[in-house]
């Protein structure tokens, strides 16, 4: 551990600390003054009573959800098979599955929205008189939106596969299936029950960075016309900004609690310190 | 002395079927699939796209680089240069205070501040969109609470301009500087600090000639990602200034939702090129950078 | 490596004191009362197992630790409240210190480039010293193409490219092999010599310290237990402490009458002052002790090991006590495990210890 200096020139370092302190917490603090001091009523909790009787919150966070739930569950399913094989079996395929998941980054939403926005058109435009069309209407029903759920997986490859190669790293699955096999157990028993476990906190993870990110998510939503939580948060503003404030404050706390609780369970992998 | 072993009955194996098991590479198809789909196609869509340009009056499709061309002229070339003025500021001045708060907590003597910071920094990295822009409403928008109490506006400050998105967009930025260049700075080993103190540098003489030389590539990889992040960025933006400040980003927002010249309907599709050209430019410099700071710290 | 003209220090080698220093870290006492002189010169050891003080005290000296209370001079002027930029004591640090960015070359004339030397001037010196220590044609090399120990002869360049008062060397050896330690342990001493630098030179290889330096300064617990040259160490241990920790002792018990010793039927004088009571620990170094078959008797050879033209042979005594001794190999061959020997010890004065 490196020894700590204890030399002259340490105000700063409070100085400095103070001051990010205030700038990050000032506009939370506020925030939730907003919410609660309406110029004009004094002090009223109004914004918060009222989140739940306001037309579209509990549909539009229910829809959010589901379509979290619909993407944590494809997503994992894609991955966990993909990134267990690539330990296992296919090593060669590893850049490719690397650059693959990286790609969603080199597209930013708004560019990956247009891309899609295009293909959707083709629906009426090329596509009426086939049966693809069914599949382009129903993929857009507003009660639950599946070309969300696509883009979604595609946007969440990344930290997903941060996540679970993070996970794979710290144990050595080739041991534990060779291990779990000459005990007897055919191939999915082996995965299930030896590798699946341990994948637990990886598991955990790449669950709520995908959560964050689909209850967060506007960009793709708002654009296609569909009205997950945040676009309801954003339609919301502009007859009740208290409300779509103490909103989004909600919101915030609980997205961080869980990420909060995500550090909690070790996913510490960001910084390396050297002794 | 030796015990005896009682007998346990045990089923008999299965005599092993030599069946072979499908390849490891089978798994990753499904993946693959995938991607190609629903990335593969809206890419080679936008991509097509961009290059294609439907005459209004006989409705026939060209090739053309006449969308690209466009899309760097006029309206959308302001929008382009006030993405990238905006992305610049806000990165530079992340970088520096980025810095500024990685090495305060890095050399501080109290380990669960580092952590504290570092998980904060993690959480609020991933922020941005929505509620970061109605946090800064309620804060410093036209009736936000710092703007009323201190009567900002009188004094002429306007959330919803350029300084205030820079303003805005640091709350998710400097955060991510922190995360990229802590490793860094715990990199920077001691011995170089006193080898340096022992060979006649002071503190101001060592951050010139040895810290920030070695610094140099994760400093300048971590404004690069920055650069990329704020370029990006559009969820904030729209939820804040509307059309007030020019960016890229609201711009092919309005061109799909419909707000385009007749005939330049594909406009949105070359600026998401030109989107995904600059964010490629991004990740071709940041990735060898890198590699590089990583050789020096890591040693 | 041979010194160059410009290098000889003879005359003007510093004396460096260490006065009463004091240093605590939080609970722990890191220097309890040090009194230390290196005189010009020499190559001072400072031998000690972990967490002794020494290279806390080396530390003091290069200006990066600062003591609670006491002194340090170097040619008798107090250097305590000098900050370490300004200190005139080059150091070689254990490992990892030379900047990773810069040449061999460039690194070798950073302490130059500080001073404002002229390029020209400053890499030209910066040459000179790597030529000294074998190292001419490696100046464009950058550290991480340099094995263990050429990153250390770099270091070694670097300490003296500003012609030190004192050079200080903390454990260099340590992280390197130990074939490189040896080769780099006969360069460095050779070159201290022909520069005539004082030298402070910490580790805790008791080998290294011993074959090293002018005199040691064996140190436990903050406190200087002896400082004496290695072979007045080694033959005349102060304290039981410095005869165990250099070198091996085996303890046998053995009662004092009278200024001499019962021990293994024998008696023999006491070196030095005796302990107060008359139940004591005699220590004696292997190759003192005399080990010869003899089926009458009740001590057996527990174990032996090979260690070249000699064997270290461990004798189990009849209450218990394990003694070792170092016969010729040809002569331990005899005595293989489960024999029976006597244990004698030569007619000479004998190291005595309170009993454990």
């Amino acid at each position: 551990m490196a020894r700590q200096l204890n030399r002259p020139g340490r105000p700063w370092r409070g100085v400095v600390l103070a001051g990010a302190a205030l700038y990050f917490l000032v506009p939370l603090a506020a925030s939730v003054v907003f919410t609660v001091d309406v110029p004009g009523q004094g002090v009223t909790f109004d914004a918060y009573t009222q989140i739940f009787g306001t037309d579209g919150f509990v549909s539009s966070l229910l829809l959010s959800l589901e379509l979290a739930a619909a993407t944590i569950a494809i997503v994992l399913l894609l991955m966990v098979p993909a990134m267990v094989a690539l330990r296992l079996g296919a090593p060669k395929l590893r850049p490719v599955v690397e650059i693959v998941c990286s790609l969603p980054l080199v597209v930013p939403p708004i560019a990956f929205v247009a891309g899609i926005g295009t293909v959707l058109k083709w629906g009426p435009e090329h596509l009426s008189r086939t049966p693809l069309f069914q599949t382009f209407v129903s993929i857009q029903n507003p009660d639950f939106p599946f070309v969300l759920v696509l883009a979604y997986v595609v946007m969440a490859l990344p930290f997903v596969y941060r996540a679970l190669d993070a996970g794979l790293r710290a144990m050595d699955v080739r041991t534990l299936v060779e291990a779990a096999r000459s005990c007897g157990a055919g191939w999915p028993q082996a995965l299930v029950r030896a590798v699946l476990p341990n994948l637990r906190g990886a598991l955990l993870n790449a669950s709520f960075l995908t959560l964050a990110l689909v209850l967060g998510e506007f960009t793709v939503a708002q654009l296609l016309g569909f009205q997950p939580f945040a676009v309801w948060i954003v339609n919301v503003s502009g007859s009740q900004a208290q409300l779509s404030v103490a909103v989004s404050v909600l919101s915030l706390l609980v997205t961080w609690a869980l990420l909060l609780a995500l550090a909690g369970f070790g996913g510490r992998s960001r910084t390396a310190p050297r002794g | 002395m030796t015990a005896t072993l009682t007998r346990v009955d045990v089923a008999p194996v299965a005599s092993p079927k030599r069946r072979r098991h499908a390849p490891g590479w089978l798994a990753v198809v499904p993946l693959l699939a995938f991607v190609a789909l629903a990335f593969g196609i809206p890419a080679l869509a936008m991509l097509n796209g961009a290059f294609t340009v439907k005459d209004p009056a006989t409705g026939a499709t060209s090739y053309t680089t006449a969308n690209l061309t466009a899309s760097l002229k006029g309206a959308y070339l302001t929008a382009l240069l006030g993405s990238v003025k905006l992305s610049a500021v806000s990165a530079v001045i992340s970088t520096v205070f980025g810095l500024l708060v990685a090495q305060a907590v890095v050399t501080s003597r109290f380990r669960a501040l580092r952590e504290a910071v570092l998980t904060a920094s993690g959480v609020l990295a991933n922020f941005g969109g929505v509620p970061l822009a109605f946090a800064f409403v309620a804060t410093l928008g036209n009736s936000g609470v710092l703007t009323r109490y201190f009567g900002l506006a009188d004094k002429g400050w306007n959330l919803y301009s350029f300084s205030g998105l820079v303003i805005v967009y640091l709350y998710f930025l400097i955060p991510l500087m922190v995360l990229t260049i802590t490793p860094a700075l715990d990199g920077l080993r001691v011995q170089w600090r006193e080898a340096a103190r022992n060979n006649g540098a002071t503190a101001v003489q060592y951050w010139r000639h040895i810290a920030l030389p070695v610094l140099a590539p994760s400093l300048l990889g971590g404004f690069v990602l920055l650069f990329g992040s704020a370029f990006a960025a559009y969820a904030t933006a729209a939820a804040m200034v509307g059309s007030s400040v020019p960016l890229v980003t609201l711009q092919i927002a309005d061109a799909i939702s419909g707000n385009v010249l007749v005939g330049q309907e594909n406009v949105a599709l070359a600026l998401s090129l030109d989107m995904v050209l600059v964010a490629g430019l991004v990740m071709a410099v940041y990735l060898p950078l890198q590699r590089r700071s990583a050789r020096w710290l890591d040693n | 490596m041979t010194a160059t003209t410009l290098e000889k220090a003879a005359t003007t080698a510093a004396t460096v004191e260490f006065l009463g220093l004091r240093r605590e870290f939080g609970r722990t006492v890191a220097l309890d009362g040090l009194d230390l002189t290196a005189r010009p010169g020499e190559l001072l050891a400072l031998l000690g197992p972990s967490g002794c003080g020494k290279t806390t005290a080396l530390r003091m000296l290069a200006g990066f630790e600062h003591p609670d209370s006491g002194e340090v001079l170097v040619d008798g002027e107090d250097v305590t409240r000098v900050p370490a930029h300004r200190r005139d004591a080059g150091m070689v640090f254990q490992s990892y210190s030379l900047f990773p960015h810069l040449s061999a070359l460039d690194n070798v004339a950073f302490g130059l480039r500080m001073r404002k030397v002229r390029t020209a001037e400053r890499q030209a010196r910066a040459a000179e010293l790597l030529e000294l220590v074998g190292l001419g044609d490696k100046g464009a090399s950058f550290p991480h193409q340099l094995s263990g120990g050429q990153q250390q002869r770099v270091a070694l360049a670097r300490a003296l490219a500003l012609r030190p008062r004192v050079l200080l060397l903390d454990e260099p050896l340590s992280a390197l092999d130990a074939k490189v330690r040896l080769t780099l342990r006969e360069e460095i001493r050779r070159l201290q010599q022909e520069l005539g630098i004082t030298t402070l030179f910490v580790t805790h290889d008791q080998e290294e310290a011993l074959s090293m330096a002018d005199r040691v300064a064996v140190m436990r617990a903050g406190r200087l237990e002896q400082c004496a040259a290695p072979a007045e160490l080694y033959g005349r241990p102060a304290t039981a402490f410095v005869a165990e920790f250099v070198g091996t002792m085996s303890r046998i018990p053995g009662r004092v009458t009278d200024g001499t010793v019962e021990v293994l039927g024998q008696r023999l004088p006491v070196d030095g002052e005796a302990p107060a009571s008359p139940e004591v620990d005699v220590l004696v170094r292997p190759e003192a002790v005399r080990v010869t078959a003899e089926d009458a008797s009740d001590a057996r050879v527990v174990a032996s090991a090979f260690l070249g033209a000699a064997t270290r042979v461990t004798v189990r005594l009849a209450d218990g006590t394990e003694v070792k001794a170092d016969l010729p190999t040809h002569e331990a061959a005899a005595l293989g495990a489960g024999t029976a020997v006597t244990v004698s010890l030569p007619e000479r004065p004998v190291l005595v210890a309170d009993r454990l």
